[in-house]
């Protein structure tokens, strides 16, 4: 062990360096941070405050109120937090699913196709995602590409009815989100060491053993990521549920969107929902760290 | 335990051939390595021995065991990686217990093995730590562990020592013949490093171009060396070309052109049948070679030749002479012992008599490739007799 410690003191020419420095990450950061304040932490004041007043036709009304609240509390609005939940957690699974061998192959391919293949996965975001999803539109309807093809090469003899439904949802939902699952768990993939399978193989492991206890587990992170990437804003979606989905059953992004849309308005209620939906986002972060926190620590602690 | 048998093994990349026609076979319980220069084939050897390479042609047996065309995870047989390839997500417990939980061990089982391991490789008390906590001469002995814990018939090394700093890596090798000693069973041991290959080996097997160059003792190739290049590549030597003249029992006498008109006379030994008028090479070991400013009195069985001091290089241990004989250049190495001859040393420029026993000189059937091989040595010295030059005036 190395017991010798230099003094710690800072002479006032390095003091001075470091006020300097505090200053100008200050300057650097200033614009950010008034952007963030301006348009980001106003604005949700604004919508913190809305939710404790009371609505009105077109407006509201500067009366406090905790009725939005306790219509949540009372569960009025569970079944689209359900439906919403559901969807997300279901896209997030078959984003992993359907991401990770991509992303797998993506990182093993040779260097002249791995960014050939990067850019086609990240091609789709320089199109509209309104025109994406109505493509996906004309894709399912009964008259639509899909359709049309099965029934010329005689595979069914009624349209299926998919656009509408909470498959199209579904469908329309992983194919907007792969992308935000794949790059994250390339970035990980791409750095594992793949000599470590090779040790693992040599210690008796077969390839898809492997594979579950080497390279898994070291792309966590990236599953990790790509997750939370996927999850949080497949949570709060409203132009893809509004556009393919159906009206009976309404996503807590479509619940909210008509709250603001429909007269009579009601602000109070929409914000209070808003606030729900972060809330509970927030919860589940925050345990979802706390359990990666705590299997870490249990991991380091079980050497025996 | 079991021996190992290579037979006829070719390796191609594409158009590259890695190795070519290789057929070995290592005894049971020995520490047997290939040494060669980066690109030789080594590595790829051992690479079809752990499984990870399918050779084109050729069977690898352990014992009466065909494995060629076992997957890597069937085959009796352990290896350490050059960079240790720890589970780094696995603290070095886990490491160590990767096998036999793979095996589905029990609980039982897995906890005394893996203490016993880590006692053998001295590491009980760090088993709690991760990979990215401990050295790199850790490292390795959790690697050894974490091989050796299977069982295998054999644990193949790919250069284990390479990424350690000299003292450590001066440490490890000890440490890896007492677990040698310890555990019994057969090591292949690959390397580019000729001291490592020397010290830890009970035999070598000189590499070049995917072939086998020589095999044998590392005494054996050291003193006698069956080609240019195993002389070469193993030790310091001084390379001389010459003529035959004449052969006697054991003895050859070798002419040579020092490339300014003269010619001196060498006798040498051999392992083959020279002829008369036949050129080939002799191979000097440098610490061989007696130097002093006085002619030897004795002069039976023993070569004598002038030269003139060109260099002299103080390496701690030992002194490095580089003396002109005409226009060759001769390497001596002088230990520091001043029981003998002048106690005044030798200087710059100085004449010289070199002379070393006729069985210190070894007949190479084959003239060396280019010379090419003495390329680094001219370059070196002449820059620090320059710097040296500069000191002094």
């Amino acid at each position: 062990m190395n017991k010798f410690q230099y003094p710690t003191y800072e002479s006032s020419h390095e003091q001075k360096h470091r006020k300097r420095l505090n200053l100008q990450s200050w300057i650097l950061t200033a614009p950010a941070m008034l952007w963030l304040l301006f348009f980001f932490l106003l604005p949700y004041l604004i919508v913190v405050i809305y939710s404790f007043l009371t609505p009105d036709i077109y407006d509201i009304k500067f009366e406090l109120s905790l009725e939005s609240y306790r219509q949540i509390f009372n569960g009025d609005y569970l079944r689209p937090f359900l439906i919403s939940f559901r969807m997300a957690f279901i896209t997030t699974v078959m984003c992993i699913l359907l991401g990770y061998p991509v992303a797998y192959f993506i990182a093993r391919s040779s260097e002249k196709l791995r960014s050939t293949l990067l850019v086609m996965i990240i091609i789709p975001f320089w199109t509209n995602l309104i025109i994406r999803i109505f493509s996906w539109r004309i894709f399912l309807a009964s008259n639509g590409v899909l359709n049309d093809t099965l029934m010329s090469l005689h595979l069914i003899k009624a349209p299926l009815e998919i656009m509408r439904t909470d498959l199209a949802v579904g469908l329309v939902m992983v194919y907007v989100y792969l992308p935000y699952m794949i790059l994250p768990l390339y970035s990980v993939i791409e750095k594992i060491d793949f000599t470590l399978l090779n040790a693992a193989m040599d210690l008796g492991a077969s390839e898809v053993k492997a594979f579950f206890r080497v390279t898994l587990p070291l792309s966590l992170t990236g599953i990790f990521a790509g997750s939370i990437l996927v999850f949080i804003p497949a949570l709060g979606a409203y132009l893809i549920t509004q556009l393919v989905g159906n009206q009976r059953s309404l996503y807590i992004g479509q619940v909210i969107t008509y709250k603001i849309k429909n007269i009579p308005r009601n602000w109070p209620m929409a914000s209070a929902l808003s606030l729900t939906l972060l809330f509970l986002v927030t919860v589940l972060l925050a345990g979802a760290y706390f359990l990666w926190l705590r299997n870490k620590q249990r991991r380091r602690g079980e050497s025996d | 335990m079991e021996e190992i048998k290579l037979e006829h093994l070719t390796k191609d990349f594409g158009g590259f051939r890695a190795v070519d026609n290789v057929s070995l076979t290592v005894r049971s319980g020995e520490l047997f390595s290939f040494l060669g220069p980066s690109g030789c084939g080594k590595t790829t050897l051992l690479r079809m021995i752990a499984g990870f390479e399918i050779p084109n042609t050729g069977r690898i047996f352990v014992g009466n065991e065909d494995i060629t065309d076992l997957p890597p995870y069937k085959r009796p047989v352990n290896t350490i990686f050059q960079n240790y390839s720890l589970f780094p997500h696995m603290n070095l417990y886990d490491n160590v217990a990767f096998g036999l939980r793979i095996k589905k061990e029990s609980k039982a089982v897995i906890r005394t093995k893996v203490r016993d391991m880590l006692a053998l490789v001295k590491m009980e008390d760090q088993a709690g730590k991760y990979p990215d906590q401990i050295s790199g001469g850790q490292k390795q002995r959790i690697a050894i562990a974490r091989a050796l814990i299977n069982d295998p018939k054999v644990l193949l090394l790919d250069e284990p020592l390479a990424a350690l700093d000299l003292k450590l890596r001066q440490h490890m090798l000890i440490e890896l013949m007492n677990i040698h000693d310890a555990v019994g069973i057969t090591f292949i041991y690959v390397t580019h490093d000729q001291s490592e290959a020397m010290s830890i080996s009970d035999r070598v097997a000189v590499m070049n171009r995917g072939e086998f160059i020589q095999e044998g003792p590392p005494d054996d190739i050291y003193e006698r060396p069956n080609s240019v290049f195993s002389a070469y590549f193993i030790g310091e030597t001084n390379l001389i070309t010459g003529e035959v003249i004449d052969v006697e029992d054991e003895y050859a006498q070798i002419r040579c052109d020092s490339g300014d008109g003269e010619f001196f006379d060498i006798d040498s030994t051999f392992k083959f049948k020279p002829n008369p008028g036949q050129k080939l090479t002799l191979s000097l070991r440098p610490e061989k070679i007696a130097i002093s400013r006085h002619k030897p009195h004795h002069q039976e069985d023993i070569n004598v030749i002038k030269g003139v001091i060109e260099d002299i290089l103080y390496l701690g241990s030992h002194t490095q002479y580089i003396v002109n004989v005409g226009k060759l250049k001769v390497r001596v190495f002088s230990q520091h012992k001043r029981v003998y001859f002048d106690d005044k040393a030798l200087d710059w420029e100085e004449p010289v008599w070199l002379f070393w026993h006729d069985t210190d000189t070894w007949l190479i059937n084959e003239l060396p490739e280019s010379n090419g091989f003495e390329h680094d040595l001219t370059t070196d010295s002449t820059t620090h007799r320059q710097v040296r030059r500069a000191n002094q005036a």
